[in-house]
């Protein structure tokens, strides 16, 4: 999500130590844009998504039981 | 033009080679190909996003997924093996166990036994305590005791005829209401998903008296508490072939792949090689043995079209699973991005 975004020059993460529950994630913006910006539109994006997924999934199941009902009857 | 075509196919394409794979990573990011707009658009990717649900039978789902990343679906995946919460029991209070299994094992066993209680009517049990409330515990018993049938036959050497009640099943699980759980579940039926579990085996005089709590856990902590038999996904096949095949060698071709894969035509007399339903085939690459056919052939995958196998144990239905991870990742999202604001506020 963070790397569809064009004013980011740099995105990684590395696990420090596997024992550890730690993730490093470092973001480098080009330009003069505050790092926590594409985070925050990335968590932001993130969610959109999930919602989308979410309420199409939910709709296709209807649909396709909709559909069952019918070729039951 | 070829140029074009040649970047469509290591943008949307999995290329499988004779000897390894080829473009598998994503590398549609804003910038990487002159000419194509990669930057995060919402509406273009709800316009290319859909959901087809392929089978529903019983605790089984299968779905496809299109237009989506492969770092997004792979963590539905993950969430919905690891993070998606059930209810087991996890303490099991032996007042009598005179059976062969030993304690442990026995608990072990119990652990496993998938619980048919709605998950999202309870909550965590608070770290540290020891006694468990209504509103984070399931109280089940189980005790039985095996005896000698005093009418069986004299000679009988079957166990079913000899003794009563030998075999542990998880039928003989019963619940116990805490508190006040008879009035906050009246029409609840809290058993285990299956009742012929086989436990233990008992012969006459061996008893087993124990009480078990059941709590809210997920996958990630001990994987009795996964909610899936499996979840997982494929990417779509996508055969091509770069001439076109007759005779012989559509035959040899037709028995390379899976059956219903490749169909036989009769066109003016020849015999002409077709695919008919890739989806079906499990990429065998036998075809990669063959001399003459490997490279007439283009066996690659689609990137962004998932086949989705969702297997649930029967605690919930497989759909309400899929929905439950979908939540789940739009909650972690919302936890990362208050941490955010609180930090920024400091």
């Amino acid at each position: 999500m963070v790397m569809k975004n064009p004013d980011v020059e740099f995105c990684g993460y590395c696990i420090t130590h596997p024992s550890e529950s730690k993730i490093n994630f470092r973001i480098q913006t080009r330009g003069a844009l505050p790092a926590v910006e594409p985070f925050r539109k990335g968590l932001n994006d993130l969610m959109g998504v999930c919602q989308h997924v979410l309420s199409t999934f939910e709709r296709s199941m209807k649909e396709f039981r909709a559909q069952k009902e019918e070729e039951m009857q | 033009m070829a140029a074009r075509r040649g970047t469509d196919e290591m943008r949307d394409r999995v290329v499988l080679g004779e000897f390894g794979v080829r473009n598998v990573h994503t590398t549609d990011f804003p910038g990487n190909y002159p000419g194509y707009e990669d930057a995060w658009d919402q509406r273009r990717f709800e316009e290319a996003f859909r959901v087809d649900v392929i089978r529903e039978e019983g605790d089984t789902l299968e779905f496809d997924m299109v237009g989506i990343d492969a770092a997004i679906a792979n963590a539905f995946r993950r969430i919905l093996l690891a993070e998606v919460p059930t209810m087991a029991v996890e303490k099991v209070f032996v007042y009598n166990n005179t059976s062969i299994v030993q304690d442990e094992i026995l608990a072990h066993r119990l652990g496993l036994i998938p619980i048919r209680a709605d998950p999202r009517l309870f909550e965590y049990r608070n770290q540290g305590d020891q006694e468990g409330t209504e509103i984070d515990t399931l109280q089940f018993q189980l005790k039985i005791k095996c005896k000698r049938n005093p009418q069986a036959a004299k000679e009988s050497s079957d166990p079913d005829e000899l003794y009563f009640n030998h075999k542990v099943y998880s039928k003989h699980m019963t619940w116990v209401p805490l508190g006040n759980q008879t009035d906050l579940f009246p029409d609840a039926d809290f058993r285990p998903v299956h009742d012929d579990i086989l436990i233990a085996l008992l012969r006459p005089g061996q008893e087993i008296d124990v009480l078990m709590h059941c709590v809210k856990g997920i996958g990630k902590d001990h994987a009795k508490f996964s909610p899936v038999a499996t979840a997982s996904y494929r990417l779509l096949p996508d055969i091509t072939l770069l001439q076109p095949i007759e005779d012989e060698a559509a035959e040899t071709l037709q028995k390379c792949f899976s059956p219903g894969v490749i169909e036989i035509q009769n066109i003016n007399g020849k015999k002409v090689a077709r695919v008919a339903n890739a989806r079906l085939d499990t990429f065998s690459r036998e075809i990669f043995r063959h001399e003459g056919l490997k490279n007439l052939v283009r066996l690659a995958r689609v990137r962004n079209h998932y086949i989705f196998s969702v297997e649930s144990t029967g605690i919930l239905p497989p759909d309400v699973l899929v929905s439950e991870a979908i939540k789940i990742l739009m909650g972690k999202c919302q936890r990362f991005l208050n941490e955010l604001d609180s930090v920024s506020m400091e």
